[in-house]
């Protein structure tokens, strides 16, 4: 396969900000990014969901651009935005026509450096977000399955397992100090990467990055919260009442090795071989060959996660096999790559497939009117928990390598019940399965 | 980092201004008709080493709407699932062997089989789609699978909000018009033989009802070549072509509540038949809609949204099938807020048909659909879907070129003028999806209400 080469530049302003430019002359855009490495995860206790709620709160003015003027200008400057809330990053991001460039860079210095909300402002974003969770988990069938149904089960450290999208008693305790003191610890240039991809020249916009963001004063951090679970000695295993879906659901997640590990190359790979789409062993065998499954989804975070995370199979079964019976049949594909070698005659067309869906990420990965989202969510992982912006180059290489002899070894070493935890999906409206 | 650095001049209170706008590369097409009558679009996108195509059949799920609604959908699934050479396994082993994913479907005016990959293996990805076009088998086995997890999802998108409401409103919107049917009923899924997908597949998937276009990282010359070896000896004559007869007009409002047990948000989704995009008012209905809700910064996100915290994601919506075009409002609201937010969005809509837009509002408008408009040719699946919209819709050849040009000449009186025609507030349909014990007595302030089951059932 022809091999790309993704032009990348990268520097450091005296505040700790990062910057990294990477070029692209194919179409008049650009697309602007700034990542925060606050995510989720490391929200204050007692504060569940905060750190969405405070990513809606960034769109709610700062100094020099007011309520809805982030969105007013960006949008009257032909571009479309966005932010979410991950485990481990924050991101604010916007693709415009690339004359607006300089624009966008005033925008997210105004909001690095000054956020000026009201408890109105909150009160309305609490509102918002209530509905986010109404019409996105509670009100929709297999709503927050399985992200919100897994950790906690699978994980005992707070960060790690707690309601990610917020219990409405801790919404509702969040007050304006939260937010500045958030905004005050995290939000900082240390913290944080600014990335322009795109129509541009890398020398404007390192001066532009410099223009708007050198004098932003940095913070001490504090130090990075521990993260780590406990050693697991049993299969942990929780469930989850459906109140719409007519189908019982399954989510089996096994721990997977740290990031840049050895082992995580190699569990990526095997990750492909079991999911991988419908040529993957689990749809394969689930669905089209046992006919157990209804459908299949899964796999494992690869690249912009950087904590405890797992590989994720979620399985809908029809109601005739009872979850045993699914689990067990799911076991047998297990039991599978954990005892037999798997040849380079299936690893090669996986690796094929990986480095396809790679490209297909750089280019796009968020919809047409995001033009290189994944190039800029990559290139920003890469920075803020490798150091090393241009592994966007090299890190696939790594997964090229990996040997049948590997996949085999973290199957045996990972692919076991005192690694894996279970959540079962129960419709009411099926009873028990039948 | 613990110093924090000197502040040494004020920040600047307003943004810069933009420089100057940079010309746009629109694709460059090389468009043929084979001897066969099949179209074929190409256009090299080079920055990516892959290829995205789409096979388009003029034909979907409407041709079937009043003999076996859904049967284009089912046949473009289970088309996929075996040919006379290629088993189940093979086919999507095939495709991970080049990197590809492949898709099959259908919607109300099309069939499509979709393939993206790895450059290096173009030639055979393209013998891959011609072969499923060509030679599906249609295995029993597969068709059985395939109807059972057609069945299922049909039974979980009925407990879906805005399946059920966009079901119910294109009932209403289109009555006896194909249109109105978007999903079929369970025992019509049971009711499909196998023999009825082969049909459908030998009449419809013809090349002189066939569209392709492809995009992606080769020389137009050499893939043209390939294009022709590979289709050029399939011949079979067109479908015939059916009509259809109008959809109704509605005279007033009228709310139809669609009863979900348990629901603790309604959704609401309210609209009216509108027009298609070779209407002359196409333009100026876009940018009205832009306006009224088709934007993050619109009149209605601004209002319910920022200001009413109502609701998460509101929006409005112009959608051009082939034959009509209707105009649609969404939003997910908490049960006690549901008239609440009709009043607003029956108010934003009277406003936009009252009072001329401001100046800052239409020119922000207008830079916001010419920015996004060019945004859709930054990648291969972007430049697709605006090639797909120009050539399935049969649009003039200088659509992608000219459409900036023409949005930036509109005026308020354009976008006042469409609102009146097409913004229809005063016979706007309403459709509820909600717990009709927690939402009927507001249903009942905005018209007579008729109220469903999720099966589609009066009640």
């Amino acid at each position: 396969m022809k091999k790309l080469h993704i032009p990348v530049e990268h520097t450091k302003l005296a505040n700790g900000l990062r910057v990294v430019v990477s070029p692209d002359h194919s179409a008049p855009f650009v697309t602007v990014g700034v990542y925060y490495q606050i995510g989720f995860r490391l929200e204050p206790r007692g504060r569940s969901g905060f750190a969405h709620l405070f990513e809606h709160m960034m769109f709610q003015g700062s100094e020099n651009a007011g309520k809805m003027e982030h969105i007013r200008l960006i949008n009257a400057s032909g571009g479309l935005l966005n932010g979410t809330t991950n485990y481990d990053v924050t991101n604010y991001f916007e693709s415009v026509p690339s004359n607006a460039l300089e624009r966008m860079l005033w925008l997210e210095a105004d909001r690095m450096r000054s956020l000026k909300v009201d408890d109105e402002n909150l009160r309305n974003q609490r509102d918002v977000v209530k509905e986010e969770v109404r019409v996105n988990v509670m009100n929709q069938p297999y709503g927050g399955f399985p992200w919100l149904d897994l950790p906690p089960v699978a994980f005992r450290n707070w960060p790690n397992a707690h309601n990610f999208y917020g219990d409405f008693n801790d919404l509702d305790a969040a007050t304006l100090d939260d937010v500045q003191a958030f905004f005050r610890t995290y939000y900082s240039p240390n913290n944080a990467v600014l990335l322009m991809l795109g129509d541009l020249d890398p020398a404007e916009a390192f001066i532009f990055a410099k223009r708007y963001f050198d004098d932003i004063p940095a913070h001490a951090l504090p130090p990075h919260a521990d993260v780590n679970e406990s050693p697991q000695t049993e299969e942990r295993r929780g469930e989850v009442e459906e109140k719409f879906g007519t189908l019982p659901a399954l989510a089996i997640g096994y721990t997977v090795p740290p990031r840049t590990s050895k082992d995580w190359y190699a569990m990526a790979i095997l990750d492909r071989v079991l999911h991988g789409g419908r040529a993957g062993r689990v749809h394969r065998q689930l669905v089209f060959e046992k006919k157990i499954a209804i459908g299949i989804d899964g796999g494992m975070d690869v690249f912009d996660v950087n904590g405890p995370t797992q590989m994720v199979t979620q399985i809908y079964h029809r109601p005739e096999f009872t979850s045993d019976a699914t689990i067990g049949a799911y076991d047998q594909i297990i039991r599978e790559v954990v005892e037999k070698e798997i040849g380079e005659d299936e690893l090669a067309p996986v690796k094929v497939k990986f480095r396809a869906d790679y490209y297909s990420m750089l280019e796009g990965g968020m919809g047409a009117h995001m033009p290189r989202f994944g190039l800029m969510h990559y290139l920003a992982c890469f920075t803020l928990f490798d150091g090393d912006p241009d592994r966007i180059n090299t890190v696939l290489d790594s997964f090229m390598a990996v040997t049948p002899a590997e996949v085999h070894a973290v199957a045996k070493k990972y692919l076991i019940p005192q690694n894996r935890a279970i959540v079962a999906r129960r419709p009411v409206s099926a009873g028990e399965a039948r | 980092m613990t110093t924090p650095s000197v502040v040494t001049k004020p920040y600047p209170s307003s943004p810069p201004a933009l420089g100057p706008e940079r010309p746009v590369a629109w694709p460059k097409r090389t468009v043929r008709i084979l001897p066969n009558g099949m179209h074929v679009v190409l256009v090299e996108a080079r920055t990516f080493p892959k290829i995205s195509a789409q096979l388009f059949f003029r034909s979907g799920n409407a041709v079937v709407a009043h003999s076996a609604p859904g049967l284009a959908e089912i046949t473009a699934s289970v088309a996929r699932t075996g040919t006379a050479t290629r088993s189940l396994r093979l086919i999507e082993e095939d495709l991970r062997r080049m990197g590809a994913d492949l898709s099959a479907y259908a919607g109300a005016d099309a069939s499509a089989i979709g393939i993206s990959g790895v450059a290096e293996f173009s030639e055979s990805l393209l013998e891959l789609l011609a072969d499923v076009a060509r030679n599906a088998s249609f295995p029993e086995e597969e068709f059985e699978r395939e109807r059972r997890q057609r069945l299922e999802g049909l039974r979980i998108q009925r407990t879906t909000p805005d399946f059920l409401a966009n079901e119910r409103l294109r009932r209403v919107l289109f009555g006896k018009h194909p249109y109105a049917v978007v999903a079929p009923k369970e025992a019509q899924v049971a009711a499909y033989r196998r023999s009825q997908l082969e049909e459908f597949y030998r009449q419809n998937y013809s090349p002189a009802n066939a569209l392709l276009i492809l995009v992606g990282d080769f020389s137009t010359g050499p893939m043209l070549e390939q294009v022709e070896k590979i289709f050029s000896g399939w011949k079979a004559a067109a479908p015939a072509e059916q009509k259809w007869s109008a959809p109704p007009r509605h005279s007033g409002r009228h709310v139809h509540l669609v009863h979900l047990p348990g629901s603790v948000q309604t959704q609401i989704m309210l609209g009216n038949l509108a027009i298609t995009r070779s209407d002359p008012d196409w333009y100026r209905i876009v940018l009205a809609n832009s306006i009224y809700g088709g934007a993050f910064h619109s009149r209605l996100v601004m209002n319910i949204r920022e200001q009413k915290g109502y609701t998460y994601s509101p929006r409005s919506a112009i959608n051009a099938l082939r034959e009509f075009g209707f105009f649609t409002v969404h939003a997910a609201v908490r049960n006690e807020v549901t008239a609440a937010t009709l009043t607003e969005i029956f108010y934003e809509m009277d406003r936009m048909r009252s009072l001329p837009v401001t100046g800052e509002e239409l020119e922000g408008a207008r830079s916001y659909l010419s920015g996004v408009f060019s945004l859709g040719v930054a990648t291969q699946e972007g430049a697709l879907s605006q090639l797909s919209t120009v050539y399935l819709d049969r649009l003039p050849d200088d659509y992608l070129e000219t459409y900036r040009a023409r949005i930036h000449a509109l005026t308020a009186d354009d976008v006042l003028a469409a609102a009146r025609r097409h913004f229809d507030s005063a016979n706007g349909q309403i459709v509820l999806v909600g717990d009709r014990a927690q939402i009927a007595d507001q249903a009942a302030l905005f018209g007579d209400v008729t109220e469903y089951d999720a099966q589609g059932a009066r009640v």
